[in-house]
């Protein structure tokens, strides 16, 4: 018997070879920009910067649990060992070549991150965790080749925007105008919080990604880019799944070797 | 029944080995005599809120929320004279003396447990008898031991049966059984899947282990009455109980335990697939060009019971490491995706988990309203697709909560999953479950 290996994800193109990568833990994301602690605590709004954190219950310690196994043994982050609130960021990314796609960020989020609770929506994809544990997380999130400061954006309300045209300076449409382009630095610059509130002053989030580079680093199909159609392994994968599920809805029993 | 050659070891709760080899018939709701007892006392346990009578009787505050009688107010000092009270109405339900009614008397009299006898449920065909009997029967004792006129009887019947005629259900009411209404079941054979996730957190007394496994058992009966578990399915339906539910061979508890401390979600997906290679239930089919293997099994039922223990142990590590129930529906959709696309082979419920977890999540988010994983079941419009997958998960996860939610276990279950976690076989099913199946092995 060959030994198993984590294969991640089926398909012979670039978006499927990207999706692998981001999908594996043990691949170390890249670098792209350096976003400060406060910085990102100030983007996210949940809480000032320096701000002790709040609470939803005790710390565990002084709660004390049921008595149960899994508690026994599984270990709780340290946001939930303190008691942390739940909180979010929330991400919508362009159907323009972004990264990644929503399903790849909640697929890449269980890869990658310990009791995160994410979901796939639209247009946007929120991730929640314990406030502590959501921040360490949110850092990777931004700071890495998965986020581009004109194709993704930290929107938690008024959302829209991912299958929208580019403005004349790349950047997603967003109605609530959380991100300008600065034209002097040729960066991007933050001047909402992900909700919309006005910050005191712009955070950059770096410079747009080239276009070229971009398409290489993108796990989306598309028609003008890699065709979803072109990639043969990943089509005939999905047909199979659909043949099993249909079959075994049928007969569980006329599944076998196949 | 078809005859199955499957033997599972069994487990307790904590991992330990508690026999080996036990066919997996012997956990069959058909056959194993303590999941039948856990049925039959789910018909028969009643819990009543004696306290709730009390203040109900005092205030005139009945009916449900914003229901007041004002100026009725009957003092009755039911709490102090439980023990009397618990002996009378136990009187009036007895059929035979000695049989299997009991009454018992809890929280310094605040509230009753009561086991309505199988001869009265026997001479009807509705569950429903237990809680009309307890409900009349104690108007009946309370009438008669405090002297309660007749212009006030009517004031102890709304105490106790709530706002019912009137509704469908005792909306209000204290006197609580975990079955709901035949009415507001989605189709024949929900009953017992009819039962919130909070119920099963308290009665379990937040054990998920205990709260998996009674879920589970619950969930999976229902199928047989559903007419799901029947002919080609009814091995699905065995062997997801036995595996997802009952800890069989021990693969839930040793996914968590691999992925305890630093483990998450994707590490569950890759243990689960890890576990069934080495037991042989997949196997690689081709390699394609780009490297990736198909895998493929002989024995599909299997394999969903694989998948299923490995969905539960996902939702015992991300759940436990975030201390917080609401994370269900994104283990429920992303362990399947990831497992599919580790595979290549269908995951739990042949999609069906997945797909009730894009619902559930909606639900669960505040995103079209309705509540916290707490208040869902088996019987929920965005929670019934799964056949018996989800909720023993759910009421896992609900069982795993630090206090995340606004409306909590406690608040939702109210006295039911406290009352009822006074029944052994309720509070401790894989125990009990575990012990009758060693007990009948011999038969099959």
């Amino acid at each position: 018997m060959p030994e198993y290996k984590p294969q991640y994800y089926p398909g012979s193109t670039l978006p499927s070879k990207n999706r692998r990568k981001y999908l594996d833990p043990e691949y170390k994301l890249q670098k792209l920009r350096t976003i400060s602690d406060d910085d990102l605590v100030r983007i996210m709004g949940h809480r000032v910067p320096g701000e002790a954190y709040k609470s939803t219950h005790p710390p565990l310690e002084e709660t004390g649990e049921p008595a149960c196994p899994i508690r026994e043994i599984v270990t709780p982050t340290p946001g939930a060992k303190a008691g942390d609130r739940i909180r979010y960021i929330q991400f919508t990314d362009s159907v323009y070549y972004a990264p990644v796609t929503p399903y790849v960020r909640a697929w890449m989020y269980h890869t990658r991150y310990r009791g995160v609770d994410v979901g796939v929506l639209s247009g946007r994809v929120p991730l929640e965790a314990r406030e502590r544990d959501l921040e360490k997380v949110a850092k990777e999130l931004v700071e890495t080749e998965i986020f581009d400061s004109a194709r993704c954006g930290i929107r938690g309300a008024t959302v829209h925007g991912h299958a929208l045209r580019l403005d004349e300076n790349g950047l997603m449409f967003d109605a609530y105008r959380r991100y300008l382009f600065n034209k002097k630095t040729g960066e991007v610059d933050y001047v909402k919080d992900q909700i919309g509130v006005p910050l005191d002053k712009p955070i950059s989030v770096g410079k747009p990604i080239p276009e070229t580079e971009l398409r290489k680093r993108t796990s989306e199909f598309r028609i003008d880019g890699n065709a979803f159609r072109d990639d043969k392994e990943l089509i005939s994968w999905m047909q199979r799944i659909h043949m099993l599920r249909t079959i075994a809805g049928f007969d569980p029993e006329k599944v076998k070797g196949i | 029944m078809k005859k199955y050659k499957d033997v599972v070891d069994l487990h307790d709760d904590h991992g330990r080995l508690v026999a080996s080899n036990i066919p997996v018939a012997a956990l069959s709701p058909l056959v194993n005599p303590a999941i039948q007892k856990i049925v039959a006392y789910v018909k028969q346990c009643v819990a009543v809120n004696l306290q709730g009578v009390q203040t109900a009787l005092t205030t005139g505050e009945v009916g449900g929320k914003w229901s007041m009688l004002r100026g009725r107010s009957t003092k009755v000092d039911l709490v102090g004279n439980a023990e009397a009270v618990a002996r009378d109405l136990k009187e009036t339900l007895q059929v035979k003396p000695k049989d299997d009614t009991e009454v018992k008397v809890l929280k310094e009299g605040k509230n009753l447990l009561v086991t309505v006898p199988a001869a009265r449920l026997n001479a009807g065909v509705e569950y429903t008898t237990s809680a009309t009997a307890v409900a009349a029967g104690l108007c009946h004792v309370v009438i008669d031991k405090f002297n309660i006129d007749m212009w006030d009887a009517d004031l102890v019947h709304a105490a106790v049966w709530g706002r019912y005629p009137q509704t469908m259900d005792m909306l209000g009411g204290n006197v609580v059984s975990l079955l709901s209404v035949p009415q507001q079941n989605e189709g024949m054979g929900y009953a017992l899947r009819n039962v919130l996730a909070a119920h099963i957190a308290m009665i379990t007394r937040k054990n998920s282990m205990n709260a998996a496994a009674l879920s589970s058992i619950l969930e999976q009966t229902a199928h047989w009455e559903m007419g799901d578990a029947m002919g080609n399915f009814e091995r699905f339906h065995l062997l997801g109980l036995a595996y997802q539910g009952l800890n069989a061979d021990n693969v839930v508890y040793d996914i968590v335990k691999e992925n305890a401390k630093t483990g998450n979600l994707g590490d569950c997906v890759k243990s689960t697939v890890n576990r069934a290679i080495a037991d042989g239930v997949i196997r690689p089919l081709e390699k394609t060009k780009s490297g990736y293997t198909i895998y493929t099994t002989n024995d599909l039922n299997k394999w969903n019971a694989y998948a299923a223990a490995g969905l539960m142990a996902g939702t015992m590590v991300t759940c436990g490491a975030a201390r917080a129930m609401q994370h269900t529906p994104s283990v429920f959709i992303y362990f399947n995706d990831l497992l599919e696309r580790e595979t290549g082979l269908p995951a739990v419920d042949w999609g069906r988990v997945a797909g009730t977890g894009v619902e559930m999540s909606f639900f669960s988010h505040s995103i079209y309203g309705g509540g916290n994983p707490a208040v869902f079941n088996g019987n929920h419009i965005v929670t019934r697709h799964s056949k018996g997958f989800c909720i023993p998960c759910v009421a896992a996860a609900v069982a795993l909560d630090a206090g995340t939610t606004i409306y909590t276990p406690e608040k939702l279950s109210g006295v039911v999953g406290e009352v009822l976690s006074e029944v052994p076989e309720l509070r401790e099913p894989l125990k009990y479950v575990n012990e009758a199946a060693i007990k009948i092995k011999g038969e099959f």
